[in-house]
């Protein structure tokens, strides 16, 4: 009955095809995110159409947002990094609309499944080594290279920098998914302590006010985390491209 | 517990993509256990390299 980790399991809704002897099928993950997608698009959509020179509720949230990354965007990378901003923009809101989700009772969180912030984060990566490719040519290899080192310790240290460059997009997608699932961990475990509880009688009921006033709190804070863990994914990213614009520090 | 995450996750990450380098060297090259012994060495260094950035000790470094 209590299993906190039954939230992660990822059930077929319907088979779109086989690709070789693979199936292809659309699951309850796929479906969260096309409902993540559709909110954005009825916030951004349904908040610009109305263009009124002194916004309401609805055209407000859609500018605070885009303030919000455009100012983010601004300040890491630079006004350059603002030929990123769609790809950021789409990466900070898919990850905030469906952690939000998420924290909806019963709800699936999309963001806690690595192969899913793995392939955010491959994208991001990938995205940064093509255009630093295609922009500075081999100049990009400064990178690696860092001024005011001695020559006779300069191949360890390009072989740390290839190093640390690798680990970025594991670091970028664990930190994500590692947050989302042992915060829903966490409260899936507090919440059971109530039912635990509840099963000694009186006595129990008096004693579940405890776990589930931390639930409360939990969910509150989880909240905080959605949030936070989409800013921090966003950042990295303006970071990342930052050095695709200028590598060499 | 979010900036435990950051810093713990850039350690880990230094450490993992040192570890596998380490060991598809060793599988292609069959070096065995030399590449695996010195690019996870190399590869805690690039951890502990990540995590000094992420914790913004050396601010003129951290790429921005």
């Amino acid at each position: 009955m209590i299993d906190p980790i039954h939230q992660f399991n990822i059930d077929k809704i319907f088979t779109i095809g086989h690709i070789g002897n693979q199936e292809i099928a659309f699951t309850n993950s796929s479906a969260y995110m096309f409902v993540s997608v559709a909110l954005i698009s009825l916030l951004m959509i349904g908040g610009v159409a109305g263009r009124q020179l002194v916004p309401g509720r609805f055209q407000s949230m859609a500018e605070l947002s885009y303030e919000f990354v455009a100012n983010t965007i601004r300040s890491n990378a630079g006004s350059e990094g603002m030929k990123f901003f769609p790809l950021v923009f789409s990466l900070f809101m898919f990850i905030m609309v469906s952690n939000m989700i998420g924290i909806i009772p019963y709800t699936f969180t999309v963001s806690s499944h690595i192969i899913v912030t793995v392939s955010l984060a491959l994208l991001v990566f990938f995205t940064v080594l093509v255009y630093g490719f295609y922009k500075n040519g081999l100049k990009f290899f400064k990178l690696f290279v860092p001024s005011g080192v001695p020559i006779y310790i300069l191949p360890l240290v390009v072989v740390i920098e290839i190093i640390s460059f690798l680990s970025r997009p594991v670091s970028h997608s664990v930190r994500l998914f590692a947050n989302m699932l042992a915060g829903h961990i966490t409260l899936k475990v507090f919440a059971s302590f109530v039912t635990m509880l509840g099963a000694f009688g009186f006595v129990g009921w008096v004693g579940a006010i405890l776990p589930l006033g931390l639930t409360v709190a939990l969910t509150a804070l989880e909240l905080l985390v959605a949030f936070l863990q989409a800013y921090v994914f966003t950042i990295l990213t303006c970071i990342y491209i930052n050095d695709a614009i200028h590598p060499g520090h | 517990m979010a900036r435990g995450f950051r810093l713990s996750s850039e350690l880990i990450a230094g450490v993992v993509v040192g570890a596998v380098i380490g060991w598809g060297f060793d599988r292609l090259l069959s070096t065995s256990p030399w590449g695996l012994i010195v690019f996870f060495l190399l590869g805690f260094v690039a951890g502990v390299v990540n995590v000094i950035r992420s914790a913004g000790v050396s601010p003129e470094r951290t790429g921005r």
